[in-house]
């Protein structure tokens, strides 16, 4: 339980403020390695930003005049989550609200007659029923170690998670992948906007939306990998080294790997992320009794 | 001359209106047939209801959350005698309806449940109960449920009807026998919910599987009938299990008070007939809530007109099983049978959202999810520690509520659009912005934070870690959740560029419930903390349950152990989102008609404003139309169900087997 101090205020405000710009500057730098690795120059590591206010400064060009409302609850629980994060509340309704600020944005793309945001739409949400037994269970694992669910008891665990939650944080990284849409499980948005699903997802949003959109994307990458960090919480920049190593995995496999379909991805998961997480928390469950 | 010692003759007086009241208007609606005074009836009725729930509050309050109801002398003679002599001739009644439809099988049930039932009275002549009625929170919780959208349901079965039966053509209206069920209905929940006496909550029991019978086979067609009977049968051999379980129990236990059986010196008694004679009762409670492999009737209910739906699946009938199932909670807690009544009902609310997944009638989503719902209400109570017996009571107030309106809801549209299926629903905002809006916020309270039934699951998840299996049924079958009602959520929203909604046209009797029971969805979610502090937590700590950790409502939200062991402040989050939701309007006006375009069409768009015909192959018009994905292949109703049914019967026979 927080109550509301001067020093709690703070905190969220920092958060809010320096979360999206540490999560552009990343945005730049995978852009930057993505083409090394594909033998391109890349744009410099502050594209994003500039990007950003382009896209601000654009015409307001919508479908209809309630898409505004899904990107601002998209936008607005990825913060509360972030806020929650710093403040240290519960993990498990962290989760939650942030399904909440996902499915804000599905619902953004099926609000539109449009086909190709609505097979997106579809498409994340197949994603969405991948990764949240993943999530969850992660949670799960975390509560069986450290005897609570709240994010204050991590840091004050004596021995780093990541001793006792191997399998869990694998498949964490696994699911990883699904979240930050990247290949081979980036078939609801397509990545490039020229191929089958025109951006899926965001196919409608345009100017100061997709500004938005953008803007959420770097608060969850942000609260992504502080959630890695928490597998290795003391000491804590040992944690940020691994959620920045796991970071750069996934532009490897984001770089060599193909686009799959659903159906693989939905098998593979809930076999390899479910599978692994599971038996992880067996083992921890047998050990407690 | 005092008939009652000890209490105030208001608490009778109360209890003989709260039971009653809606018979008596019952038989008011049958013998004045006019509509204008059925009208008057119904809408007094209700408001007499109201008033005496709030009055029970009240009278529970003062009595710090424990009131007895002893009935002494003539009152107690006259209400054990009618009971009686009611009790055998609804037998009679359910024999003679057996007999009409050429069903054995309802005969037969019947008979199994009326022979034990007379050998038990004439042969055991069991003790009277001296507290023949006590109110507890958790009563109080149903009184209020039952007493407050039950007639909610039936104002807005006023218009309904009217439209319904116009549809339908009839000659001579059949609205009276409807009005009838329905109130009889309520006040056998209330009886049933407070009275101590197991043998009289048996034939409360009995009495809703009697009114559920009548009103799904209310409109008299082949398939009401149909389905109508094997709700019946089903209900009936649930009869059956009450009926051993009481005798089990009593020759045990020596007593037929509720009180005294569901304590947690009953969990102790493990060498004995007990945990067979409480299996018994659970199972009764499965077949009453539609777990599986018991779920059928509860589908087939969809038949009837959508009013009857709402009741059967908020306030009365299914929740029936579950506050059985709760109120024994104490006398199995920590015991393997406990924990196999977690099994079966995670395993129905796994198995129930993964089915959910598959349909697109909107009515059978609806269904699965009651009946998914209700098996984590089942699960919760069956791990049996003080944040699960928390999170199944919130569970049962939130669902009552939400549920409520989305019946509700979906009757609206089904009027309004002709259809009950999901893909007929694209567009709705442009046709009915009024109930699409209340729908959508009835969903969203099914599903996301800060409302109450994510809050339970959350609370469920949080006092499952310490048993595996159970938790990773809950959490698969969260996962589900999110799918079908994510879906249906974006189609009703879907919409084209118009530049003023305007609200439609609907009945007076269907608009104000269909208000009353929105705003009752919000207080609820908004006042999580106040009605855990003041009625869950004083329940749990009457009910005795074991377990450290304790879960309270402070600083705007719930938190376990004061927020050592995990924990959300509610309110801060609505604030948030009232606040988002002011804005709304503000944002919505920004956008102007020539800001608008049509979607992305490969550049092949026509004339069409909409955007949703373009130009095809050949120069010919076609329409772009995306349904929804069912993932008919994967999650097969059909085929599904046989498995999940063999799956749950199992896991109720291993139940079985280690009890005995």
């Amino acid at each position: 339980m927080e109550n509301i101090t001067l020093q709690n205020v703070i905190l969220i405000i920092l958060a809010i403020v320096i979360s999206p710009i540490l999560g552009g500057i990343l945005t730049g730098i995978d852009r930057k390695i993505s083409a090394r690795m594909q033998n391109r120059y890349g744009p410099p590591i502050m594209q994003p930003f500039y990007d950003f206010f382009k896209l601000l400064g654009k015409e307001r060009i919508t479908v209809n005049q309630t898409q505004i409302v899904y990107v601002i609850a998209h936008l607005f629980f990825s913060i509360v989550c972030v806020a929650m994060f710093v403040l240290k509340q519960d993990l498990l309704m962290i989760i939650f609200i942030l399904a909440f600020s996902s499915i804000s944005l599905i619902m953004g793309a099926m609000s539109v007659r449009s086909p190709y945001s609505k097979i997106g739409a579809q498409r994340e949400i197949i994603q969405m029923m991948a990764y949240e037994p993943v999530l969850l269970l992660m949670i799960v694992g975390i509560y069986l170690t450290t005897k609570s669910f709240m994010i204050k008891s991590v840091f004050e665990h004596g021995t780093p998670l990541l001793f006792s939650l191997p399998l869990v944080f694998f498949a964490f990284l696994y699911v990883l992948t699904i979240k930050l849409r990247k290949s081979p499980f980036d078939f609801s948005t397509s990545h490039h906007g020229h191929q089958e699903l025109i951006k899926g997802l965001t196919t409608e949003f345009s100017g100061p939306q997709l500004a938005l959109i953008e803007l959420t994307h770097w608060y969850d990458l942000v609260l992504l990998l502080a959630m890695i960090s928490l597998f290795f919480a003391q000491p804590l920049w040992v944690g940020i080294l691994i959620a920045l190593v796991s970071y750069f995995l996934e532009m490897v496999i984001d770089n060599i790997s193909a686009r799959i379909t659903w159906k693989w991805m939905l098998k593979l998961t809930w076999v390899i992320g479910i599978g692994a997480a599971v038996t992880n928390i067996i083992w921890i469950y047998m050990r407690n009794k | 001359m005092h008939f009652v010692k000890g209490v105030d003759a208001v608490e009778l007086q109360l209890l003989a209106v709260a039971i009653l009241l809606p018979a008596f208007s019952a038989i008011l609606c049958y013998l004045i047939r006019k509509a204008a005074i059925r009208n008057i009836i119904v809408v007094a009725t209700a408001f007499i209801m109201f008033a005496v729930a709030g009055k029970f509050v009240q009278l529970l309050f003062q009595n710090g959350g424990h009131l007895e109801i002893v009935l002494e002398g003539f009152a107690a003679v006259t209400t054990e005698m009618v009971i009686k002599v009611l009790d055998f001739l609804l037998f009679l009644y359910l024999i003679l309806i057996g007999i009409k439809l050429k069903k054995p099988l309802v005969v037969v049930l019947t008979l199994f449940q009326l022979i034990p039932l007379l050998v038990f009275e004439f042969g055991m002549h069991p003790a009277e109960v001296e507290k023949a009625f006590v109110l507890d929170y958790l009563s109080l919780i149903m009184v209020l449920l039952v007493s407050i959208i039950g007639p909610i349901i039936t104002i807005f079965s006023l218009g309904y009807m009217k439209e319904h039966e116009h549809h339908l053509n009839l000659k001579k209206s059949r609205q009276p026998r409807f009005f009838v069920i329905l109130f009889m209905f309520l006040g056998a929940m209330n009886a049933l919910v407070m009275t101590n006496n197991l043998l009289w909550l048996y034939f409360f029991w009995e009495v809703t599987t009697l009114c559920s019978f009548l009103l799904i086979s209310h409109d008299g067609n082949e398939q009401s009938i149909k389905n109508a009977t094997r709700a019946l049968i089903i209900n009936m051999a649930g009869g059956v299990a009450f009926i051993f379980g009481i005798i089990f129990i009593y020759k045990i236990k020596k007593t037929l008070s509720i009180e005294d059986i569901a304590t947690a010196q009953s969990a102790g008694d493990l060498a004995t007939f007990l945990p067979l004679g409480i299996g018994l009762l659970c199972l009764a409670g499965f077949t009453k809530s539609a777990q599986f492999p018991f779920q059928s009737w509860l589908l087939g209910a969809m038949v009837a007109p959508t009013p009857v739906s709402a009741m059967l699946h908020s306030s009365t009938m299914v929740k029936a099983g579950v506050y059985l199932i709760v109120r024994f909670s104490p006398s199995y807690a920590g015991t393997r049978l406990g924990d196999l009544i977690a099994v079966v009902g995670g395993f129905t609310f796994l198995a129930g959202s993964a089915i959910a997944v598959s349909q697109s009638n909107g009515k059978r989503v609806l269904a699965y999810s009651t009946i998914a719902n209700l098996g984590l209400i089942v699960c919760c109570s069956g791990i049996g520690n003080p944040i699960a017996i928390g999170a199944a009571i919130l569970l049962i107030i939130y669902h009552a509520v939400s549920k409520g309106l989305l019946f509700l809801c979906i009757g609206t549209i089904e009027q309004g659009i002709g259809s009950r299926d999901i893909e007929d629903m694209q567009g709705l905002m442009k046709k009915m912005p009024f109930t699409t809006v209340i729908t959508v916020i009835g969903m969203i309270s099914m599903l996301l934070p800060p409302f109450g039934v994510l809050i339970t699951k959350w609370l469920a998840i949080e006092s499952a870690v310490h048993s595996p299996i159970v938790l990773v049924m809950i959490i698969l079958g969260s996962a589900f959740t999110v799918v079908f009602w994510a879906q249906w959520i974006g189609i009703i929203l879907t919409m084209s560029y118009k530049p003023v909604l305007k609200a439609e046209k609907l009945f007076f009797s269907i608009r104000s419930s269909l208000a009353a029971l929105f705003v009752a969805v919000l207080a609820c979610s908004i006042g999580i903390a106040p009605i855990f502090n003041s009625i869950i937590k004083p329940q749990i700590e009457r009910l005795k349950i074991q377990g450290t950790a304790v879960l309270s409502g402070e600083n705007g939200g719930i938190w376990a152990n004061n927020g050592q062991f995990g924990g959300f402040g509610i309110v801060y989050f609505f604030i948030i989102v009232l606040a988002i939701l002011i804005t709304i309007p503000f944002f919505m006006r920004k956008a102007k008609p020539e800001s608008m375009k049509t979607p992305y069409l490969c550049g092949e768009n026509t004339a069409d404003t909409r955007g949703i015909e373009f130009m095809g192959p050949g120069e010919k018009i076609e329409n772009a139309l995306v349904h929804n994905y069912y993932f008919k292949n994967i999650f097969n109703e059909s085929g599904l169900t046989l498995w999940v049914n063999v799956v749950a019967g199992a896991i109720i026979l291993i139940m079985f087997g280690v009890v005995i």
